[in-house]
């Protein structure tokens, strides 16, 4: 976390007492169950995950015609594999895939809060939220991207996606060069959340 | 201006922070398992898509609580607040806030108990669960709550038409970015259907259903030739209501 954050222990040591002390009193008072939260969280351990988005992506980059099922119609091609069932439940409703390729990169942002597609990638990470990337992405996406690690040239259009209303976008990343060798479930294992998102290259692994 | 609402294009903020946890802190899990039992638990829910029975289901919780509930909080703060709280900061805040509003609990008790966990960080949670309330958080998050709805109406615009984005008052919560208000773009998609909001957000425009249309905007013609990276789109979805109507 950047400096801005630095809490002290003390601050971070009250939000976690009263947070446990609004826990409590609503169990006590029958407005959540003391499994509640538990079920919750349990929800993005198993069911909505990366571990769904890579896999959706692996096959994209094992079958040219799944990729082209998926950007026509995302949501009936994700029902193809065999995913948990809720894919199509919060926040992900309607999802749509944008694929990069060397002609076009995509980034997925959402300026006004931090709205993501849960099903297939789960809870949005830190940098997603933050307010100086929602500020500058829209701004100036090249300048973000090569702070992630990732140069796009001038001669590549950039799309960027403000997820405004009820869309929720992510992104096919390019296969790497150098994985024709690779499974379709190695290949799932080099998914990183970032790539959907359009804020990180697939990498292979140190050979 | 609302400046929660224009973050979008905000200039001169240094480094992006590139934390990949979802959560920083143990505690940030809790609010954010709040919260969405919150939302599995909203009366609206009777009337959503699917229809869940909120009626039967034995919970005190007899309010609204929604996404949009969630973003009034944060964005209804004191600009100048919003910036000193950190992310689940800001949503403990307001939920515990909404919770003493409307009576569920009173302020002294949630400070006293905080107090008490706050010298016994390990003290447990009370033991009350409740199999129906798991039951449906589960059905809640597999099922969604969509907002597309029958329309009676006919879209404003089609495919490939030039826009312009409205200006309407600025009030607490919104889904108009603000870096587009009154900017020109074109339609590339007319989504099917219509699409409700959470809540009516009064003179803002958007509650009943209405079309939704995917904009795309040059960068140029938001930040200027000069301010802007060459070759870049920006697409945004907004509800016809942020759309200037055809003269």
């Amino acid at each position: 976390m950047s400096q801005l954050f630095d809490y002290e222990k003390q601050r971070e040591a009250e939000s976690a007492a009263k947070v446990r002390a609004l826990e409590a009193l609503l169990i006590e008072k029958g407005v959540i169950g003391s499994d509640s939260v538990d079920t919750v969280l349990a929800h993005f351990e198993t069911v909505a995950g990366p571990f769904n988005g890579a896999k959706i992506v692996a096959r994209a980059w094992v079958d040219p015609e799944y990729k082209a099922r998926l950007l026509a119609d995302t949501p009936k091609a994700i029902a193809e594999l065999n995913l948990a069932q809720g894919m199509d439940g919060a926040e992900g409703e309607h999802m749509l895939a944008v694929a990069n390729s060397p002609e076009v990169h995509n980034l997925i942002i959402c300026t006004l809060c931090s709205c993501y597609p849960w099903p297939i990638l789960g809870l949005p990470p830190y940098w997603y939220k933050d307010p100086v990337f929602r500020a500058r992405g829209v701004r100036e996406p090249r300048a973000v991207l090569r702070e992630f690690g990732v140069p796009v040239s001038d001669d590549t259009q950039v799309k960027v996606w403000d997820s405004s209303a009820q869309i929720r976008w992510f992104v096919v990343p390019e296969r790497p060069a150098g994985s024709e060798h690779l499974s379709e479930a190695q290949l799932a294992e080099l998914v990183t959340p970032e790539s959907m998102m359009g804020v990180a290259l697939i990498e292979l692994p140190a050979a | 201006m609302k400046l929660q609402h224009y973050l979008g294009g905000l200039e001169n903020l240094g480094p992006v922070d590139f934390e990949k946890q979802v959560f920083v802190q143990e505690w940030e899990k809790r609010i954010f398992g709040i919260h969405t039992t919150m939302m599995a638990e909203s009366a609206h829910l009777i009337d959503a898509l699917p229809r869940y029975p909120m009626d039967t289901l034995p919970t005190a919780f007899k309010s609204d609580w929604t996404w949009a509930s969630l973003r009034t909080g944060a964005e209804g703060m004191q600009p100048f607040e919003y910036f000193k709280f950190r992310y689940y900061e800001k949503w403990l805040g307001g939920i515990s806030g909404f919770f003493v509003d409307q009576g569920y609990i009173n302020g002294d008790e949630l400070k006293s108990r905080a107090d008490f966990y706050r010298q016994q960080p390990d003290a447990p949670l009370p033991d009350k669960p409740s199999a129906p309330i798991r039951e449906q958080i589960v059905r809640y998050l597999l099922e969604g709550d969509s907002g597309l709805r029958p329309y009676a109406g006919t879209a404003l615009f089609a495919e490939g038409d030039s826009v312009t984005v409205a200006d309407p008052v600025a009030v607490d919560h919104t889904r108009l970015p603000g870096y587009l208000r009154c900017k020109s773009g074109k339609i590339v998609e007319v989504y099917p259907g219509a699409y409700a909001y959470f809540v009516n957000t009064g003179p803002d425009g958007i509650g009943e259903p209405m079309p939704v249309y995917r904009v795309v905007f040059d960068a140029a013609d938001i930040w200027g030739e000069e301010k802007s990276e060459p070759n870049t789109m920006i697409y945004a979805d907004l509800f016809e209501a942020y759309l200037v109507p055809p003269k």
